[in-house]
């Protein structure tokens, strides 16, 4: 019976396996409509006062106005980023459920490590040797950069001009406003004239709008865009870096959307050429080889006529000579 | 041959005899000072458009960034250029060098056409020689209106849109709406190159190999 009771145990830890990797892969597959649908009803208790709505028309009389302006969440905004399937209390979880809420619950809000443990740690070790890891260590949290209530990744944008517009405002919100800049920076740190660092870049604001600041400011590789933010010392400056058709924008900005698209038209690099014509990377090889073919036919061209002119020429002398 | 093409034909070959001996002063300073000037910015946009357009390849090009800078300067002075040579064009009457002149304007481009195809490898001397009021022989004259007139407008065009892209069409047939006129600057600019081979090994059919690149320093062309 040795035998009979192994196999029960095999077959014991199988179940058990199964039973702990399918919550695990219901999680990464994100949440079921149903679930989806309960947690907007769920959270419409909450919208009823932290929105416009609720600020304008409050539920009960007795809250502190004031208070709650600076607490406000754009409804239609929450709930098409990433976190807007999920109800608020997954997040803040614990002395938000009766009015008032318990003086002590935003200390309770779960922090991003509990649900994102594994990419929190690689995270961590780049955000380590990023230029606001420097200075900056204790004032920076994941927060302070992105907006909780409406981050939505890269890979689940489907325009490049929406990644952009929403990363960029998060690192022009400091590095293009003193205000901001001055809540963060070491004292007497004045903010550099972003567009004089930049002066070396040509069209650099129009740059902006079709390019993220982390596209130069981050170093290249791994399977998710990196958190190591570099200084302007250390940044790319190489313009060839985007613009060349082995262009960097396939595995940084458009990596997602690449995957969708490679070749349309004959244009190289065409999902780039879908939101933005770039200099060196978006080229249609058959018009490279139309106009190259017009020019090389007409050195050509010239070069035979010209042979045969000199060799014309020297026949006739000698004829003459003759 | 109606009465009209004798015509033509007489007058062009009257233009074989020049009134004084040797040579005629064709073009005046302004024409010279535009034409070199207008050949250093088109050399330099070339040499920087190239690098830009096959950025990053093997080939020894100008740096990105700086081939950016010196095409916008070049590219900027060279619309100021082409419209002062417009507007002096306009004034002067020079256009109407650019425009040939009927009758038997066919017949003419034909001879012309043969000339350089068989005539010239025989030794034969060119049907329409220079004068004073025609500098250029109808082929030529076809061929610089076609490239002043409709290709320069679309290479400056599509230029100055390119350096000012928030006037480009936002999005054309799914894609951004810059391609239709990258594509033009790239085709318009690659017609003006091969023009330009084409153009400076006709500037060797002078009387000597040096006599035209000579004309277009002088003034004076040599019969």
């Amino acid at each position: 019976m040795p035998d009979a009771g192994l196999k029960y145990l095999i077959r014991g830890l199988g179940v058990a396996l199964v039973g702990l990797l399918l919550p695990l892969a219901a999680l990464a597959a994100g949440p079921s409509p149903e679930a989806i649908a309960k947690a907007k009803l769920a959270n419409e208790q909450c919208f009823a006062c932290h929105s416009q709505e609720g600020l304008a028309h409050p539920p009960q009389a007795d809250l502190d106005l004031a208070k709650l302006r600076g607490l406000l969440v754009d409804k239609p905004t929450f709930e098409d980023a990433d976190h807007g399937k999920f109800a608020c209390t997954k997040c803040h979880n614990e002395g938000y459920d009766d009015f008032p809420h318990e003086k002590d619950a935003a200390d309770n809000t779960s922090t991003c490590q509990d649900c994102h443990a594994k990419k929190a740690d690689k995270i961590q070790a780049e955000f380590d040797k990023s230029v606001h890891a420097k200075h900056l260590a204790d004032k920076f949290s994941c927060t302070t950069c992105h907006d909780l209530h409406s981050i939505k990744v890269a890979k689940n944008q489907d325009e490049a001009r929406k990644i952009v517009a929403q990363d960029n405002r998060i690192c022009l919100g400091c590095h293009d406003s003193d205000q901001t800049f001055a809540r963060f920076a070491p004292e007497k740190k004045v903010r550099p004239p972003i567009d004089e660092i930049h002066d070396w870049l040509p069209n650099a604001r129009t740059h902006w709008k079709a390019v993220r600041c982390v596209e130069c400011h981050t170093p290249l590789g791994g399977d998710m865009l990196s958190h190591e933010i570099l200084n302007k010392d250390r940044a790319e400056r190489k313009c060839v870096s985007c613009h060349s058709a082995d262009t960097s924008l396939k595995v940084r900005l458009y990596r997602h959307l690449a995957k969708q698209e490679q070749e349309k038209l004959g244009f190289m690099n065409s999902v780039v050429l879908s939101e933005n014509y770039v200099i060196g990377a978006t080229r249609n090889l058959a018009l490279d080889s139309v106009m190259i073919g017009l020019v090389a036919l007409t050195l050509l061209g010239v070069l035979v006529h010209a042979a045969l002119r000199v060799l014309m020429h020297t026949l006739r002398r000698r004829k003459k000579d003759d | 041959m109606t009465e009209e093409h004798r015509h033509g034909e007489r007058r062009h070959a009257d233009r074989r005899h020049p009134e004084d001996g040797g040579r005629i002063y064709i073009l005046p300073g302004w024409v010279r000072i535009w034409h070199w000037c207008n050949a250093l910015l088109i050399l330099t946009l070339i040499a920087t458009g190239i690098s830009l357009h096959f950025a990053g390849g093997k080939a020894p090009l100008i740096e990105f960034s700086l081939a950016v800078r010196i095409h916008n300067v070049a590219g900027l002075l060279l619309v100021v250029l082409y419209i002062f040579f417009v507007v002096a064009n306009a004034v002067t009457g020079n256009w109407w060098q650019f425009v040939p002149r009927p009758p038997g304007i066919l017949e003419r481009c034909l001879k012309q056409t043969r000339f350089y195809l068989w005539g010239v490898f025989k030794g034969e001397t060119e049907p329409y020689p220079v004068t004073r009021e025609e500098n250029f022989n109808t082929l030529q004259a076809i061929t610089y209106w076609f490239m002043i007139y409709l290709v320069m407008p679309v290479l400056v065009g599509s230029g100055l849109i390119f350096m000012f892209p928030q006037f480009a069409p936002g999005e054309m047939f799914g894609l951004d709406g810059l391609l239709p006129v990258a594509v033009l600057h790239y085709a318009s600019a690659c017609i003006v190159l091969a023009f330009l081979i084409a153009h400076v090994y006709l500037c060797t059919f002078g009387k000597k190999i040096s006599s035209t690149f000579k004309t277009m320093i002088t003034g004076w062309h040599e019969h």
